[in-house]
């Protein structure tokens, strides 16, 4: 079943033509493109939340950027169970709506972090299903706030609700100190919320699906959809 | 006018004498500004000018040359590339956060400005030698200005170097190179053309920073001027440049505007001097209009560089379209004045004409010196004493030095993915992007070897331009334009004047050879600090090209059991500078043998065998060799665990340089093919061993790969965090 999508530009947003390209490359449908002051979403299977820095991030990461217009329409799709993916500022805008629990701090080194990564599957869900459990994924990232954090009920709740997706690990699969590049709380590199509906993550799939990227795992994610 | 206001605007006695010869009557205040700010060398280039125009800087791929914001070059059906590389030495030392921050705000301002949309930066920085008291701190800033500018407008940062040599203790040097994408048939250019059309004020609101900074960045420093000076460097905001630039780009799309000119060194006033010179007519300009920060002055606002601003020609029935679109993007806008056809550059404030000059007095006036200099003297040959050096001590030299050190801990801060097409990040011998929906690759690389400039500026220029080739070739990709950043000390001084002279001379003759024209560049002199000199410090910025990404070669190890062979020759370690300097200790320049000849020929015949090698597939990877010799560019090339087990017989022979020096890597295979190529194209091959698993071999001699590795790895931040 093809997937049709949209992605959201706010002012400061930096990967929206790279998310437009990961999903019209993939699904092969060209994905709408929406301005954060639009009043109206078309009707999609998924939206995408892509990564930048929305509104310069001048205050918190992504705050200026749940104010936004188009938010309700993000609020309506997700209520309806359609998907929404926030990566990066994303993410951390998700945060800030209230869609996904927690929050994303300064990383623990205090300095901004651009490497390749590797992440592993936690809980399934929508978004990784067609990942084999011991699958690692090499992807990058590259962020400034990426420290996931939330209260130990908040914390208690995502895992009681199987709501963490990935978890940062090393080559061979094993999160430890050195894994967890920006010091998240328990490995989080991306959580859904209750429903699954709403992924939230720090790495950049839309950086490692071509065939000159460092790898292509990041196709993995919208696959999953897609089957 | 007083003659202590003259020299304090950094004109001499003589210079203003031209003026008002010219006038005959005295400047204002804000007269004397602009002449201020457009007869430094920042902008007139009045030391190098007579030098600089020796240069090629057209051939058949060339779209425009020095002169506009930046270059561009043709590569192929309607693609172009715009590139340009510049320097902001002076505010990096006083702040560097800051300083270095708006360089890259700068150089991409200049990009999209002729309609490209950037693809890529690279950072050329120097530091002095780490003991220095403010190195560490001054590393840690300036890359963090980079990266916060960079990774926020969401430009990948692909590459550059990063050095360090006690010569820049007072003198650090940031140069920054942006390269853009454009249509060939949507490049804008800063001429305008039509009487009466529109000058618009696009961006942010003009403040205080940056009054004299063009003037600042031609001055010689001294020590306690640091802290006196800090109001003169720009603040930047990457987010309203990423506005900024997305609007413009917009505009340009629309085919809304007419011509552009970023608002740089010297802001409003080198602005609109430039576009009326080019348009060979006249601008007329209220400064009442100007967006302001904070109450300021006419003579303020002429010389203020705040950052993120941009003037346009627009036709006055687009006007209502542009003001729509920056609107959109909350973009600053007004409507400052007029094209007209006097030939004269008109600034009124609060009803009173405050600046009314010819064009002409102040650009084809410019002063241009034929400075004095002074050639390099003739060095007597040594003999050094190798006796204690052996490959144990040579390799724990190189593994020990912050220069040689992986540079990770640089460009973990720079984003270098964003875009999505990025295909060899920094780190590797040139950073590479794919032109987006194309299969078209670009790729690039920053180099200078300051110690063989200071050796000698003419055949050390030679040097450093092949080994820019160089570094593109190894990844197949063919050498075609350059820009330049022309770092020196003061040119008052004789020998200095020679280095810059004898090392634009250099650049020409390799450029002319290789046909690889200039296409943009900078200058920055005056580049000491209590009488103490920065080492000659040309840095090349170089662009090659693959029409087709798939083609590129990687720069690193790929299979085990490949055969590793080398081209190349190597030089004797008496003929290697940075070998005597790093192995035996050399500093005293007077103690270093004269550097090798550039061997042209060989360095184009190597060039032809690798491209051919290439397009038959019997290369599976291949590395250029630069200081450090063979065994820095094998350290280089591990990957994924695989590292090598390699035989020669003058152990000394891997830390030594050589010229056209390639690493090549091999299936097996294919030897007998690569060896009849080779032998029909008259290039000597040596066999230097094979890719192996952890293997870091020497002779029958196994070292630890995991140490050793790791030590590659990890010296640079060792050093910067203890």
């Amino acid at each position: 079943m093809p997937l049709s999508s949209a992605v959201i530009t706010f002012p400061g947003s930096n990967c929206d033509r790279d998310a437009q390209t990961y999903l019209e490359l993939i699904t092969g449908q060209v994905p709408h493109k929406i301005w954060h002051n639009d009043q109206i979403i078309p009707k999609v299977d998924i939206i995408i939340i892509p990564g930048g820095f929305s509104f310069g991030d001048y205050l918190r990461s992504g705050a200026m950027a749940s104010k936004s217009p188009i938010i309700k329409e993000v609020l309506k799709h997700s209520e309806r169970g359609g998907y929404v993916l926030g990566i990066c500022n994303g993410f951390q805008i998700l945060t800030e709506i209230g869609l996904l629990s927690g929050a994303l701090n300064r990383n623990v080194k205090l300095k901004f972090i651009a490497k390749n990564c590797h992440i592993k599957k936690n809980n399934e869900n929508f978004f990784n299903k067609k990942i084999q459990n011991d699958k690692i994924l090499s992807i990058p990232v590259a962020h400034n706030e990426g420290s996931y954090y939330n209260s130990e009920e908040g914390l208690k709740s995502l895992e009681d609700n199987e709501q963490v997706a990935f978890l940062y690990c090393d080559k061979d699969g094993n999160s430890n100190n050195e894994s967890n590049i920006n010091g998240s709380l328990n490995h989080i590199a991306g959580i859904t919320n209750k429903e699954k509906n709403v992924l939230g993550l720090m790495p950049h799939p839309e950086r490692a699906f071509q065939d000159f990227h460092q790898s292509q795992d990041g196709q993995l994610i919208l696959e999953s959809l897609i089957s | 006018m007083n003659n202590d206001l003259i020299k304090q605007h950094g004109l001499t006695l003589e210079e203003y004498g031209v003026i008002n010869d010219y006038l005959k009557r005295e400047l204002t205040i804000e007269e004397l500004g602009i002449f201020s700010a457009m007869w430094n060398e920042h902008c007139c280039y009045k030391t190098s000018k007579k030098w600089l125009k020796k240069l090629p800087t057209t051939n058949d791929i060339v779209i425009q040359g020095p002169g506009e914001n930046a270059g561009v070059i043709d590569i192929e059906d309607n693609d172009a590339i715009a590139f340009k590389i510049e320097s902001h030495n002076h505010p990096s030392y006083i702040e560097p956060f800051n300083g270095s921050a708006t360089g890259v705000g700068g150089i991409l301002r200049d990009i999209f400005t002729m309609g490209a949309r950037p693809i890529a930066t690279l950072n050329s920085i120097r530091f002095g030698e780490l003991s220095n008291f403010k190195t560490k701190y001054l590393v840690n800033a300036v890359v963090k200005g980079i990266g916060h500018y960079g990774n926020c407008i969401g430009i990948p940062n692909i590459g550059g170097e990063c050095e360090f040599d006690s010569s820049y203790n007072y003198n650090n040097l940031v140069n920054a190179m942006a390269i853009g994408h454009v249509q060939k048939d949507a490049i804008f250019y800063s001429k305008p053309k039509t009487l009466g059309a529109l000058i618009v004020y696009i961006g942010s609101k003009t403040g205080k920073d940056g009054i004299h900074g063009a003037s600042m960045a031609s001055d010689v420093f001294s020590e306690d001027d640091e802290d006196s000076k800090r109001p003169s460097v720009q603040v930047g905001d990457p987010f309203m440049e990423k506005l900024l630039m997305e609007g413009c780009l917009e505009l340009m799309d629309a085919k809304l505007i007419e011509s552009m000119q970023d608002m740089g060194a010297a802001g409003i006033t080198s602005s609109s001097v430039e576009m009326a010179s080019k348009g060979n007519l006249g601008v007329e300009i209220n400064l009442d209009k100007i967006p302001l920060r904070e109450p300021l002055s006419a003579y303020e606002i002429l010389l203020s560089e705040s950052q993120e601003r941009m003037l346009a020609v627009i036709l006055e029935e687009n006007n209502e379209k542009v003001k729509n679109i920056l609107k959109k993007w909350q973009i600053d806008y007004e409507v400052i004045g007029k094209i007209t056809d006097t030939k004269r550059v008109i600034f009124q404030s609060k009803d009173k004409i405050v600046v009314d000059l010819p064009v002409d007095i102040i650009v084809d006036s410019a002063p241009e010196y034929d400075r004095p200099f002074n050639l390099p003297l003739k060095r007597k040959d040594k003999e050094f004493d190798l006796s204690k050096l052996n490959l144990e001590k040579c390799l724990n030299n190189i593994l020990k030095n912050i220069n040689y050190s992986h540079k990770s801990w640089v460009f973990d801060q720079y984003d270098s993915t964003v875009m999505g097409n990025t295909i060899n990040e920094p780190g590797l011998s040139s950073g590479i992007v794919k032109i987006h929906n194309s299969s078209k690759a670009i790729g690039a690389t920053t180099d200078c070897n300051p110690l063989y400039i200071r050796i000698n500026p003419e055949k050390g220029m030679c040097l450093t331009v092949c080994e820019s080739y160089r570094n593109l070739i190894a990844s197949n990709l063919k050498p075609m334009a350059i820009t330049n950043n022309l770092n020196f000390a003061s040119p008052l001084d004789q020998n200095i004047m020679g280095e810059l002279v004898l090392s634009i001379n250099g650049l020409k003759e390799t450029a002319l050879y290789f046909d690889t024209p200039i296409v943009s560049g900078n200058v920055s002199l005056y580049n000491q600090t209590n009488d103490e000199p920065i080492k000659p410090t040309p840095v090349i910025g170089c662009v090659g090209y693959n029409s087709n990404y798939k083609k590129i070669i990687s720069n690193s190890f790929q299979k085990k059991d490949q055969q590793i062979l080398m081209i190349g020759n190597i030089l004797s370690p008496k003929n290697s500078p940075y070998f005597l300097q790093d192995q035996l200790g050399l500093t005293e320049i007077s103690a270093f043998n004269d550097i090798c000849d550039p061997d042209f020929e060989l360095e184009k015949k190597h060039k032809n065998f690798l491209f051919d090698s290439f397009d038959d597939n019997l290369i599976e990877s291949c590395n250029d060799i630069s200081k450090g010799g063979i065994m820095h560019s094998l350290i280089k090339m591990i990957k994924n665990e695989l590292g090598f087990s390699i035989k020669i017989e003058n152990e000394l022979d891997l830390f030594v340089e050589c010229t056209a020096g390639y690493i090549v890597v091999i299936s097996t295979d294919n030897y007998q093919k690569l060896l009849d190529k080779a032998e029909s194209l008259e290039v000597n091959i040596r066999n230097l061993g094979m890719v192996t698993t952890k293997g870091f071999e020497i002779n029958q001699s196994k070292l630890n790969f995991n140490s050793i590795y790791d030590k590659y790895l990890n010296t640079f931040s060792d050093k910067i965090n203890n």
